[in-house]
């Protein structure tokens, strides 16, 4: 039996409204807990999101996006990568960060 | 004094200016710290700090300053008070309506402190001026509105060496930072390059929460008194992300991006570039996509008084259909992929949103679905409200 792990993500404002979630989202993944599988779970449950954070074509970040997690920045991790224990285990959310320009 | 932190301003020693009797008494509350006393205030006197907009985050940054007794402080704006400006920038009164702002900010900042020196700026800063001006100051406090002056500002400051002192704000969220010093990131290290026109809202289309741009700013004067006085620890190489609904602060660390083409190892920018042609230009008040079929307010008002079986695809939220509408069909722009089968794809549609951006978008993607006959409302509602129906409330 595969064990399910459940990751929680906190979007920026403008996704969650895209997505039309308010808080934060929590995503079961199956197998390793990477960033590819939380984002491939995120696109899943809200298909809007698809192209917002990474790019339709080649599942690369958007620049104008970042990703962090136990106040690091993993944007430039690979993306098949394991996600820090702490968000694992649901103890520390993934951060989806996102450009923001009001003043 | 406390240690000196990276990124702050030199030692100025005996060119420190004195403090008046008056001014002594009025600083008296600083000069009981240990960490400003007389020659941090006095270098406080001696600084010359520059804020970039006096809306929701300029306004409390330059009245804290002000009152703070920061020596010369500049502030630019191009922009006149607008009533929508009220609910949060509070350098402004309602009396200020229709009034240049640096001229509101400047009259506010003598009023609290008529000490400080004020420089007004009532331009907008450009890649023709901003080297110039920043030259004339130590610190640049960023509270612009728009990604094409950030990307400025930050350009600016890299090239001339001065400290950014950065925050932002959307809906109930807010981001500062401090960039652009020897030791840490600049803005493109985190943001390489700016989300494209109309992707990410503006405050004008998705709200801010009024008192969220008086936290931001009000942090960002704490950091620029951090910079003067090197005390403490500013957030040089640290990205604050606030969530006010949560209450909730969260700290990542930043670090400098070798890749980065201003202050990475490589550079490729060595001026300031066309930054409205880098970022594209936002269109508030135009569609995002120019080669998008759109409808003028007047036009769209003669066609539906004539009978003509035009469907009014309202793409904005619940909460904004509640203030003012077309009483067209609302389907939230987040919703429009699972809720197609509403709509008749042989039936000509007009979308709109507040100001057509999001519109532009749900035009696009309804051709993309094989709609052929979806025009978006120039200018969104708000435009329908100033040349159709000057009684429609606007927000």
């Amino acid at each position: 039996m595969i064990h399910a792990t459940k990751i929680r993500v906190v979007l920026p404002a403008h996704l969650k409204t895209l997505a039309h979630v308010t808080g934060e989202v929590t995503l079961e993944i199956s197998g390793e807990a990477t960033q590819r599988a939380v984002l491939d779970a995120l696109e899943a449950r809200y298909p809007v999101l698809c192209g917002t954070v990474r790019d339709h074509v080649t599942k690369q970040r958007r620049p104008f996006v970042r990703f962090f997690a136990c106040e690091q920045d993993l944007s430039h991790e690979l993306p098949d990568s394991r996600l820090p224990e702490a968000v694992v285990l649901g103890t520390e959310p993934f951060l989806v960060v996102g450009a923001i320009a009001g003043g | 004094m406390g240690k000196r932190v990276p990124g702050s301003l030199g030692e100025v020693g005996a060119s420190l200016p004195d403090l008046s009797n008056e001014e002594v008494l009025r600083y008296s509350r600083h000069l009981l710290l240990p960490e400003v006393a007389l020659e941090g205030q006095q270098r406080i006197k001696a600084s010359r700090v520059l804020c970039v907009g006096t809306g929701g985050l300029g306004s409390p940054l330059a009245l804290y300053l002000a009152a703070a007794g920061v020596g010369t402080l500049g502030v630019i704006d191009f922009d006149t008070v607008d009533q929508t400006n009220l609910q949060r920038q509070i350098i402004h009164t309602t009396e200020d309506v229709g009034r240049a702002k640096v001229a509101s900010a400047s009259e506010k900042i003598h009023a609290i402190n008529p000490n400080v020196s004020v420089r007004a700026f009532d331009a907008k800063l450009t890649s023709a001026n901003a080297l110039e001006l920043f030259r004339e100051f130590d610190i640049i406090a960023d509270g612009t509105d728009n990604f094409a002056t950030r990307y400025l500002v930050n350009d600016a400051c890299v090239l001339t060496g001065k400290p950014n002192v950065y925050a932002s704000v959307f809906r109930f969220e807010g981001q500062a930072s401090v960039f652009a010093t020897e030791q840490g990131p600049c803005y493109r290290c985190l943001y390489p390059e700016p989300p494209p026109p109309g992707a990410v809202p503006s405050c004008a289309e998705g709200g801010v929460l009024g008192v969220l741009p008086g936290l931001l700013g009000v942090i960002q004067a704490t950091e620029v008194l951090k910079l003067i006085l090197g005390a403490g620890e500013t957030l040089i190489g640290r990205l604050l992300l606030i969530d006010a609904l949560d209450m909730r602060f969260r700290e990542v660390k930043l670090r400098k991006a070798s890749a980065c083409p201003i202050c990475g190892t490589n550079r490729t920018i060595h001026e300031l570039i066309d930054y409205e042609q880098f970022c594209g230009v936002r269109g508030e008040e135009k569609p995002v996509t120019a080669a998008l079929p759109e409808i003028q307010p007047e036009e769209l008002k003669s066609r539906l008084d004539a009978g003509e079986d035009v469907l009014i695809l309202d793409v904005r939220e619940l909460h904004e259909y509640q203030i003012c509408n077309l009483h067209g069909r609302l389907i939230p722009i987040g919703e429009l992929p699972q809720r197609l089968g509403e709509l008749d794809p042989n039936r000509e549609i007009v979308a709109h949103c507040k100001l057509g951006g999001r519109s532009a978008k749900a035009v696009e993607f309804l051709r993309s679905q094989g709609f052929r006959d979806v025009k978006n409302l120039a200018g969104g509602i708000m435009r329908w409200a100033e040349k159709v129906d000057p009684s429609m409330p606007r927000y």
